[in-house]
Parts: C-alpha cells; structure tokens; sequence
C-alpha cells in the first residue's frame, strides 16, 4: 500500500483540502463575494447538524466555523473494509502509556470522540482509578482496546467481523457484524461498545465506512478503539496520543523499535526496559500491545484528575478511595 | 382381529380429545394468543427501535434472551436424552410420558432458539453466519449443533407418531376435518403394521434415540461451552459443560412432571397416568437435584475457597444485590424439591408438583445468575461509563417476548395433541402384544 | 454584494445597540456571538529549511491569537502569501502560497533557484501578507546564510561511523569551501511517525564525528535512515541532510504463511477434521433412516395393491 504513507504531499493535501473549501462554495477569488456566501453556507450548516465544527479565520478578518470533517477529510486514503483486513506491511504497532504523567485531564478521551464521531457518553478510550492494593495509591489508568497479539475476541467472532492484522491492529468490519455481542463479553478489558439504538449519525454519507475509522458506526454492531490506522496511513499519531497535552501517550511501531508521544521520540525496547513497562492482567495470557509504565514519581498529584465535570466525577462512585475522599468533603 | 378392534376401543378412547374443542380450550388458546400478539408487538418495537428498548447495555451485553434461550434449550436437550433412554431400555412405563416428552423436546428446541435471535443486532445480516464462517467461534458450533439437533429430533419425533398416524387413518369413525384425515394418510406413510414394517421402523427409531442421547450431550455441551470458553471469572470453569447437562436435566424433569400434571387434570387421565408415574419422575427429579445442588455447591465453593480477586468480587456482587436471587435459586430450589421428594410420605402428586415448580424457578434464577452478575463484574472494574450502563434490569419488552416465549409453547403444544393422541396407542398396543408374549402362563394383567 | 454586506453590519449593530442598553444579561450572550478581530493580534512567524536535496522550504504561520485568553487561537485559513527575496531596495517575487487550516503556507523552492545574495553572502528573504479591510497586513523578514551539510556514513575498520560535514562555500569565483567554525548539530534515525534523536553534539571546525549505535532496528529490510539537523541557526536557520544506509541490526523475515490459529483467518487443522467427522457421522444416520422409511413406504405401498388386486 504504497499510496497511503505519504511522503512529502503537503502541498498535495493543501490543494485537496482548497478543493474542498471551494466545492463548499465557502472561498472564490473575490473575497467580497466569499464574504456573503461564508455567511449564508454558515446559517443553512447551523441548522442541518451539529457537527464538530472548527473555527478558521478568512484573510478578509471574519471567523467561521466550518465541519471539520469537510477541511478534514482525506478522500484518497480511503481504505475498504477488505483492503483494511490486510494491515500496513512491516509494522507491529504499539502503544506505551505513562502513567506517572497521567493526570485525567480527558483529553485523549475527547480528542478520540471528536475524530470518530462519538456523543458525549460513547468512549473507545476510558480512564479508570485503579488502586491495586489498599496500601498502594491509586492512579489514573487510561484503558483504549489492548489490541492483543491472542484477542480472545477475535477468536469467538462467528463471521470474522473482526479480525487481527499483521501490523497488530484489531478491528471491527461493521459491515461484516452480525451483533451477537459475543465479543463483547469475550473482552476481558471491556474494551467493546455496542450501537443500541438509531442515531441520526450512522446515516452520515458525507465518507464511506472504513474499519480504519470506524466512521459512520452502524446500529446494532459493536465498535472500539481502533488505533487509528488511518492516521497511522498518513504518517500521524492516532488522536489520543496528540490531544493529550502531558505527552502520556506513546505510540510507534515495535519493528523499528521506535515510540513518540509527539514532543519526545524513544527507543521503545528502553523505555520499556528503563520504567519497568508492564501489560496490564498479564496473566490472561491475551498478549496486548499496549504497555504501561507504572505510576512511580508522578507528576501530579491524584486529586488533579477530579477536576472535571460533576457527572465525569460521578462514573468512579464505587471506587473505594472516592468514597473515602466524599467522606472526607474532598471532592 | 383382536388387534384391530383394541386400535378401534383406543381411537375412541381418545377422539373427543381430537375431535373438539371445548369452551376451556377455546378461551386458553385465545389467552396465548393475546400474549403473542403482544409479544409481536414487543418485538415490532425492538425491530424498529433497535435494542435500546432493552434493559441490555455496554456491560450486560446478553440478558434474559440468552437466558430463556439457555433455559429453553436445556429443556429440549434434557428431552431428547430422557426420551432417548426411555425407547432405547424399553422402559415398562414409557407409554405414559414418552410422546409428552418428546413434544416437549422438540417445541422448546423451537422456541430456544428465537430467543437467541432476538438478542442478535442485526438480524437482516444472519445470513452471515453461513457466508462468512469461522468455525473456531463456538457460536458456530452451537448454530451447527442446534440446526443437527432440531432435524434429529424433528425425525425422531416422526418416527414415534408413524404408527399412530396409521391407526388414526385406518378408523373410519373419527369426525375430525377432511385436511386433518389427509394430513394422517400421508404422514403414515403407507404405514400397514406388518411385521417388517414395525421391525424396520424400531431398528431405525433405536438407532435414532441412541443418537439423540449423543447430540443432547454435545450440543449441550457446546452451549455450556459459549460461556465457559471465555475468560470471565464467572463463566471459565472446567464443569460448565457436565453443569449445564446436570442443570438441564433438572429443569427438563421439572418441566416434564408439570405437563403431565396439567394433562392428567386436563384430559382426565388419571387411568394412564399415574402415581407410579409421578414417582418415578420425582425421584429422577430427587436425583438431579442432588446432582445439580452437588454441582453448584462445587461450583461455588471452589470460587470461594480459593478466593481469587475476581472470584470475590463475583460472590460479593451475589450475595449482596443479588442475595434473594441467590438464596431461592440455589437454596430454595434445590433443598425444598429434595425434602419434598426424599421422604416417603411427602411423595403426593401435587407436592411432586410442586417441588418440580420450584426446581424449574430455581433453575431458572441459577441461569440467571451465571449470565448477569457475572457481567457485571468484568475484570477490569466498571468505572467511566454513565450510571445506566452499569447495571441490567430487564424492560416491559424483554418480559413480554419471554412470556411469548412460554405462550407459544404452551399454545403448539396445545395445538399438538389436538393432531395426535398424547398417549402413544401403538406404544399400548406394542406393550400388550409383549405382554401376551412373555406372560403366557401368568394371569393376564391390567395393562395400560 | 459590498452594499450588502455593509447593511448586514449595519442592522447587526444596532440590533446590539438596541440589546446593549435594555437588557444586561443579553449583552454576554451578544459578545459571545459576536466576533472582533480587533481583540485578537496576529501572530507571524517566517522560517526557512534548508532540505536534504538542497532545496529550501519556506514556511509561514498565520494564527491570532486573542489578547486576553492566550489559549483562543485561531489559524487563518487561505491568506495568500507573497515570498520575496530581497536585495537592497529591490524585491524579487520567488512565489506565493495559501495558508492550510493549521494557518501554515509553504513555498519550496528547488536547488537550483538563484539567490541575490548581499555582500555578506546572506540571502534575505521577507514573507508578506498584503493584508485586507479586516486583516492587517504583515511582514517578516530574515537572513540565511547557505550552509553546506555533507552526511557521510562509513564503516571504519568495521565501526560505523557517522560523520558530517559543514561548510558554506566563498562568493568568488573559487567557491571554495569555509568550515562551519561551530554550531549544535542533532543527528535522528527516521520513525514512521516521527525521528528519533540518536546524537547531539556540535560542529567544530566543520566536522562532526560519532559511532553509529548498534542496536538500531531499522525497517524492514534493516535501513535505517541518518538525518543530521542544525537548527534554528543564527546566521543558517535551519538545515539538514538526509541518507539511508543497510545499518539495521535486526531484518524481518516477512511471515508468508500465517499459521492456522483461534483468532486467524482459517481454523487449524484438526478444528475441521473433527467437526467433519462428527457432522458426516450424525447426517449419514439421518439419511439412513429416511432411506429406511421410503423402504416402509414402498413396502405398505405394495402390500396396498396386495390387498387391492
Ligand atoms: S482488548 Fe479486548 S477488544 Fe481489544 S483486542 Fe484485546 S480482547 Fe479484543
Ligand atoms: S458482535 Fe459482531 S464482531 Fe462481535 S462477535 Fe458478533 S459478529 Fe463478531
Ligand atoms: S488509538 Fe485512536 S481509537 Fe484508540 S483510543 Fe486512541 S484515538 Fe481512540
């Protein structure tokens, strides 16, 4: 798949995404006329979705805001759910996450629901408190799927709706998916989510579904992290690992023996081999791809990772150590 | 002939309850219906709605579907092999029970498997399952061994009413409707009782019933397998498999005794069966208990004496929010039907209807029990997700389409015995020619 | 269409007036709404890269930034660019190019393009934005000398060794080659996603010299690609050079054949050979015994014309 890392085609996509503004009629070359339409195309986009929008500033001084998916998107890297069964050739991907760093401040949860398009409750990456022992001190454990190298979910698929690929990924061909949610309960990380119900965003036509995005999700089928294959395509960091702004997320492919959260680029072998990196439940023998480096000379302290909403707060109510805090009247 | 007139006493012992149906019948069929059509209803409105209209959510994926499902299957398997076991050792009472037996096994292999459907997202894609096959997905299995199973039992059902069909086209004074007499003169298959004919068509049912023992084993076992593959501390256990056949037993002989109770009232069949029969029953059914109560106890002892983390969670969850599930499906249901059956004189045939009523609820709760709270009690602890994601509580839609689930088999097999006699007249017949056989010198006996 | 616009502003504010001297909580609302590019200040930086194959990337950014909230930054999408190169009073168009959605236009320019150079040897380069009734105009500028960077990669009695070389070249006729007195160099390995540092060290005296790390995977064939970088160098800006070498210490055998396993494709083996016999064993009895009933049917059927004739 040799169009899919690109190499230098910036210019290239800079043209490609101008095609687009054009085909929105959001931008001509006289930048009065630009002027009106951006207003007419941002009251009739208003009212047809609520979309995640990003805001761009014209070179005539007015700010609109756009659906990012129009400026976003990359056509030519389309991928089937057939040839996305094949996996990029020459990796084994892997995530390492820096516990000592992680302060819940969501960010990769967010920036993960922006690029595939899920409400607000929908997470393929959650963050958990786990103490693991009551002398221990509890800490934030950023959970997306394990992407096991033995995926007991894989193995009890009736219609290998999801599958393993040689670069590591798992995925979920929702084309393919019959909804039996034996996956699901197969996951020993929880790591699935199943569609319940209609949602007006499944009948999004704007990309064709690709396993790689997961985009549209379908009612009825399960969905879940998916490692982001299609940035990985572009030569990018899956969007977790660049929303989170303490550089927890790691990710690089393990042949080259490389891993980057972006600001910092590692040998993965010693980094690993360095913080003492771990699986997590090891024992279950699924063989996951995402590492952790433990919790040792945090950062931060726990207690930042309270700073988010009431109703996020309300999510880790069984928690013991949460309950000691409400007891207390910290939080 | 003699044989020839005794078929003809028999026929008429039994047309009225083919012939017609009276006001009671009328009013219970229209009862099942109106709980189908609601139960159609309940389904129109998951068809449309998607599974949201469920109680099932991201953590408890399968809920009271897979249940029933489990429920409903180990029934029919339980069927097939006491079925089985009563044609291969030519057990002297089989006449009663057996055809109650076997319209059970079959109709509950029926509806078992809808249920399984109605917990599938996308049913328009269940084609898929045979486009697109992966038979390391024990699913797969199950799906093979269920559709073997059903065709297997489907023949072995036949093969047991050709006789009769022969014996109800050959009477000439049964007033049933014209299709109903067609319907009889071909499915008896040009059946004339001729030696040859009779001889052949016990060799093939004795090879079938030997057969439907196995398949009830295995597909059982695949279906114990669905769970106990996986790694969820409550479900991976190494005795899920003879669990569940113990488990299914159980619930079928509870099932059985309770048919023939509401038969015997029904029809008045106090002639045929009998307390004898209800005792022998009930002592299976003491059997299984013990049986079923020693496999719990294991089951959760183990989880408790070795106490592994996930372990504890699980009977932590247990014996909190689900402590009276816990105590009627694993105490109530397996300690009353067995002090009921174990003394003598507690042996009625309604307190051994009862303890099957209670062995049936119980076993019930105990499937219960296995699926939800250990879903809810995954590995990693369920944290970051809404709070109506975390625990099952089923919904209108889901009690609707189970008690549907009931309905219609009460209501096929209502229909059932509508078409042939539930007592099998070629089994009397075949008996009573034995009889003559064997008891030459010895005063004849009152036969049945 | 300028009338019009005009009228939209018009009705627009005194609306907001209106709403401003009545109701206190709406004006919130309203200064939510409304946009201001006065609040923001433009932020414009203008850099230059020097590439491996001696071409040189010219980059502008064009975000704003709001004066009082430091997080709401804003790129500007489209604004054409105007890349000069300047010698004296005299501007020499080299191109233009429009800002992407990160507010970033790049112009590249081949090895070959032809620099007016000042009497320094510096090229000076100024990126404009001409600037519109809402945008002001802005400017940057700067000087970069051509640096050479030579990447060499050999193995020295065995030892790999990397070693680099810098030097700018004389404006005469001569063009011999100055060494790079001294400058901090970072030598990467090139990652899929990103490059990982393996050196960093300085220039002295034009050279730079180091030992290869063994260790270093490499893709997939085992080659590894060597950048060395200077940057953000004063009198160079930023300059780098690029090759790849067969220094992997491991290769990948590619995996042909996957094994037949519970979570592949296919199935192994015995999964088939198993369920085939199991299946084959129950189906060959359902076909006996219905055989077996066309027998009793054939038979009853002649036993029928028997008793008929
Ligand atoms: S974490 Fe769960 S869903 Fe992801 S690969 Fe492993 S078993 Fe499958
Ligand atoms: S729910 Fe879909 S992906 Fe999961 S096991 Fe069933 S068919 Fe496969
Ligand atoms: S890798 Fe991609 S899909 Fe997975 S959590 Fe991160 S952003 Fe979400």
């Amino acid at each position: 798949m040799t169009r899919c890392i690109m190499k230098n085609n910036k210019n290239e996509k800079s043209s490609t995404d101008r095609r687009k503004f054009l085909k929105l009629g959001l931008l001509s070359s006289v930048t009065a006329v630009a002027g009106t339409s951006l207003i007419s195309n941002l009251t009739s986009e208003e009212t047809s979705t609520s979309k995640e929008k990003i805001r761009l500033l014209t070179p005539d001084g007015k700010m609109v805001e756009v659906d990012a998916e129009n400026v976003n998107k990359y056509p030519e890297a389309h991928i089937t759910p057939s040839e996305s069964r094949k996996g990029i050739p020459d990796r084994k991907f892997v995530m390492v996450i820096d516990l000592a760093k992680c302060k819940n401040a969501r960010k990769c949860v967010e920036g993960c629901q922006k690029a595939h398009d899920l409400d607000y409750n929908e997470e393929f990456m959650k963050v958990q408190l786990i103490q693991d022992n009551p002398e221990a001190s509890p800490y934030w454990l950023p959970k997306p799927c394990f992407h096991c190298d033995e995926p007991p979910c894989v193995t009890v698929c009736p219609t290998g709706a999801t599958f393993k690929r040689d670069d590591n990924i798992v995925l979920v061909d929702n084309d393919r998916c019959i909804g039996c949610k034996f996956c699901v309960t197969s996951c020993p990380y929880s790591a699935r989510q199943f569609n319940w119900g209609h949602k007006d965003k499944f009948k999004d036509t704007s990309q064709p579904y690709s396993p790689e995005t997961s985009v549209p999700a379908a009612e009825g089928t399960v969905m879940k992290c998916d490692f982001c294959p299609d940035m990985l395509r572009q030569g990018k960091l899956p969007h977790c690992a660049q929303s989170c702004p303490m550089g927890v997320i790691y990710f690089g492919d393990k042949n080259e023996d490389i891993v980057t959260n972006g600001d910092e680029t590692v040998r993965f072998s010693e980094l690993i081999k360095d913080r003492g990196g771990y699986r997590h439940l090891e024992h279950l023998g699924t063989k996951p791809n995402v590492y952790y480096l433990p919790a040792v000379n945090r950062q931060f302290p726990l207690e930042r990772g309270f700073n988010v909403d009431e109703d996020i707060i309300e999510r880790y109510k069984d928690v013991p150590y949460v309950q000691q805090l409400k007891k207390d009247g910290k939080i | 002939m003699d044989i020839d007139k005794r078929k003809r006493e028999l026929v008429k012992e039994f047309s009225p309850a083919l012939e017609n149906y009276s006001l009671k019948t009328k009013i219970w069929i229209g009862c099942l219906v109106a709980i189908i059509l609601v139960g159609f209803y309940a389904f129109l409105v998951q068809l449309i709605n998607g599974h949201i209209v469920t109680g099932m959510r991201d953590n408890v994926v399968w809920g009271i579907y897979i249940i029933n499902f489990i429920f409903f299957v180990g029934i029919s398997y339980s069927g097939a092999f006491i079925s089985g076991i009563l044609h291969f050792f030519k057990t002297p009472w089989k006449n009663s029970v057996s055809r109650i037996v076997e319209l059970i096994t079959v109709l509950s292999l029926i509806i078992g498997p809808i249920f399984i459907l109605l917990c599938i997202g996308r049913l328009d894609r269940l084609h898929y399952l045979f486009l697109y096959p992966r038979i390391q997905s024990p699913i797969t299995w199950d799906i093979i061994a269920i559709m073997t199973d059903l065709v297997g039992c489907f023949i072995y059902l036949y093969l047991t009413f050709i006789p009769d069909f022969a014996i109800l086209r050959d009477n000439k004074e049964l007033k049933v409707a014209k299709w109903q007499k067609k319907a009889y003169r071909i499915l008896a298959l040009n059946y004339q009782d001729t030696t040859e004919q009779r001889e052949r068509l016990h060799k093939i049912t004795r090879t079938m019933s030997v057969m439907i023992i196995v398949l009830a084993i295995v597909a059982y076992t695949v279906l114990a397998w669905i769970f106990s593959l996986t790694l969820q501390p409550g479900w991976n256990s190494t005795i899920f498999a003879p669990y569940f056949i113990i488990a299914g037993l159980y619930s079928g002989v509870g099932v059985i005794i309770i048919s023939m109770y509401a038969i015997r009232k029904y029809f008045h069949l106090e002639r045929y069966i009998r307390k004898v029969h209800f005792i022998a029953a009930g002592i299976v059914l003491l059997v299984m208990s013990l049986l079923f109560g020693y496999f719990t106890f294991s089951e959760y002892f183990a989880r408790w004496f070795s106490h592994k983390e996930n372990d504890v969670h699980l009977l932590d969850t247990l014996f909190n929010r689900y402590f009276w599930e816990f105590i009627f499906a694993n105490y109530i249901g397996v300690l009353v039907p067995i002090v009921i059956l174990f003394f003598k004189k507690f042996r009625t045939i309604k307190s051994i209807t009862f303890a099957a009523i209670i062995a049936v609820l119980g076993l019930w709760l105990n499937r219960f029990l296995i699926v939800v709270p250990t879903l809810e009690t995954p590995y990693l602890p369920i944290q970051d997700t809404r709070a109506e994601f975390v625990n099952y509580s089923a919904t209108w839609v889901e009690y609707s389409l189970s008690l549907t689930g009931i309905a219609a088999f009460c209501l096929l097999f209502t229909l059932l015995i509508k078409f042939v006699p539930i007592i099998p007249m070629s089994g009397i017949i075949d008996y009573e020619r034995d009889q003559k056989k064997y008891n030459k010198r010895q005063p004849k006996k009152a036969v049945k | 269409m300028k009338s019009n616009l005009m009228k939209h502003t018009f009705y627009a504010s005194f609306i907001a007036i209106l709403l401003f001297s009545n109701l206190g909580f709406a004006q919130q609302e309203e200064q939510k709404e409304e946009f201001d590019v006065r609040k923001y200040k433009t932020v414009y930086k203008f850099n230059s890269f020097k590439q491996s194959d001696n071409s040189r990337l010219l980059e502008v950014s064009f975000i704003v930034q709001n004066k009082k909230d430091r997080k709401d930054k804003i790129p500007v999408f489209e604004a054409e660019i105007y890349f000069y190169n300047v010698l004296n009073d005299e501007e020499l168009l080299l191109g233009t190019a429009f800002t992407s959605k990160e507010g970033i236009a790049k112009l590249t320019l081949p090895s070959s393009q032809n620099y007016e150079l000042d009497e320094d040897g510096f090229i000076n380069l100024t990126a404009r934005f001409i600037g519109s009734k809402g945008l002001k105009s802005a400017k940057k500028s700067l000087a970069v000398k051509d640096l050479h960077l030579e990447l060499n990669l050999k193995e020295i009695d065995s030892v790999k060794t990397v070693i680099v070389k810098a030097y700018t070249l004389t404006l005469d006729s001569l063009q011999t080659k100055v060494p790079l007195e001294e400058a901090d160099i970072t030598i990467f390995v090139k990652g899929m996603l990103s490059n990982m540092p393996i050196k960093e060290g300085s220039i002295e005296d034009g050279v730079f010299e180091f030992e290869f790390p063994t260790n270093i995977p490499g893709d997939g064939d085992g080659d590894v690609t060597v950048i060395a970088n200077i940057e953000d160098h004063d009198e160079f800006g930023n300059v780098a050079q690029e090759k790849f070498i067969n220094w992997g210490s491991h290769k990948i055998t590619p995996v042909k054949k996957v094994k037949n396993t519970l979570w592949s494709e296919s199935a192994p083996l015995w999964m088939y050979i198993v369920l085939s016999i199991l299946l084959l064993g129950v189906w060959a009895n359902y076909i006996y015994t219905i055989f077996n009933l066309f027998k009793i049917k054939k038979e009853g059927k002649s036993i029928n014309l028997a008793t008929e004739e």
